[in-house]
């Protein structure tokens, strides 16, 4: 309850503040924005699997989201488009995860 | 386990902010880009008024200048000669404009849906096809050439900057028309470009056409005249 608590507490402070990107980093955000959708819902898989371990969670969102950021960075600067790469990779486990959670809850 | 629950919340609040924050930038983004366009768009019309009314200006000064110029000889006395010798340079260094009978040269691109879309540029008027038919319009005989309204001076550059004509640093539009006070039609039909484009009508679809002309006005070059550096051999400078 208190996570879902501070998901929106985090998306109305954002709405608050209005806090805005430069354009040059926005990309690297939208892809540290894509991993962490992909933590969240591997989470949520793990919870109802209960597997789940905060630690872990916490761990794998963060290094998720830094590690594609990073990613994009890199590719930046070797001259490659790694953008997509990030996109396709994480999009695939979004699809994954949310396949996996769709068993779970419906028990397909 | 119970430990770490305040820090699940935190990213979980992370996330809840990165995802809102990402959607209002990308918004921002897209809108940032779109008026750029817009803009750029606008620039380049206003300039290209401004340069406009630039050369109806300089073409009108021009003539006032001219004017003064032919007063002044008249209550000064000064030679007669040397005013009508002043007027015909003027008319050769197409400074002012000028009528009399001649050839309408028109040329344009092909449709589009007459092009083979393999050979996107054989379908379209080029710089040196411009170049080759002033050249020839010269040859049969021209005095006074513009295109477009764009008076062929001695300085005058006809080229290309990228798909567009610029000639005397102004880009053209097809269809292209081509004046030229004086040249003859038999000649400039005989020419080898003239041919080539009477060929070239049936097989890439560009539009061509020469008629003769009574009356044709070419304007007076707008541009700048004045050579300041460079001064004739023998008399130093």
């Amino acid at each position: 309850m208190l996570a879902f608590l501070g998901l929106i507490i985090g998306a109305v402070v954002a709405l608050l503040l209005r806090p805005t990107v430069p354009q040059e980093f926005s990309r690297y955000l939208a892809m540290a924005v894509i991993a962490a959708i992909d933590s969240s819902l591997g989470g949520t898989r793990a919870y109802l699997e209960r597997t789940f371990n905060d630690r872990v969670f916490v761990l794998a969102f963060l290094s998720n989201a830094a590690v594609a950021a990073l990613l994009v960075w890199i590719g930046d600067h070797l001259g490659v488009d790694l953008t997509t790469a990030v996109a396709v990779v994480f999009g695939v486990r979004i699809f994954q995860n949310l396949a996996a959670l769709r068993r779970r809850v419906f028990g397909g | 386990m119970k430990a770490t629950r305040p820090a699940l919340a935190g990213v979980l609040a992370l996330l809840g902010f990165l995802l809102v924050t990402t959607a209002n930038s990308a918004r921002a983004d897209k809108r940032a880009a779109e008026p750029r366009k817009a803009q750029l768009v606008r620039i380049i019309e206003t300039r290209r008024s401004q340069v406009g009314d630039l050369d109806a200006a300089v073409a009108k000064l021009r003539g006032q200048v001219g004017a003064a110029e032919r007063k002044a000889a008249r209550a000064t006395q000064i030679d007669a000669a040397e005013a009508a010798a002043a007027e015909k340079l003027a008319v050769q260094a197409g400074t002012v404009a000028v009528r009399g009978r001649g050839l309408r040269v028109r040329l344009a691109d092909a449709p589009k849906s007459a092009r083979s879309p393999d050979d996107e540029n054989a379908g379209r008027i080029h710089d040196v096809d411009v170049q080759l038919v002033v050249n020839a319009l010269f040859s049969a005989g021209a005095e006074a050439i513009a295109i477009n309204g764009n008076r062929v001076v001695a300085t005058t550059a006809i080229r290309a900057a990228g798909d567009t004509l610029v000639v005397n640093f102004r880009p053209l539009r097809p269809p292209y028309r081509i004046d030229a006070i004086g040249a003859d039609f038999t000649r400039f039909d005989r020419s080898e470009i003239a041919q080539r484009f009477h060929r070239w009508t049936t097989t890439f679809g560009l539009s061509y056409s020469a008629r003769r002309q009574d009356s044709l006005t070419v304007p007076a070059f707008a541009g700048r005249v004045a050579i300041a550096t460079a001064a004739p051999e023998g008399q130093g400078g």
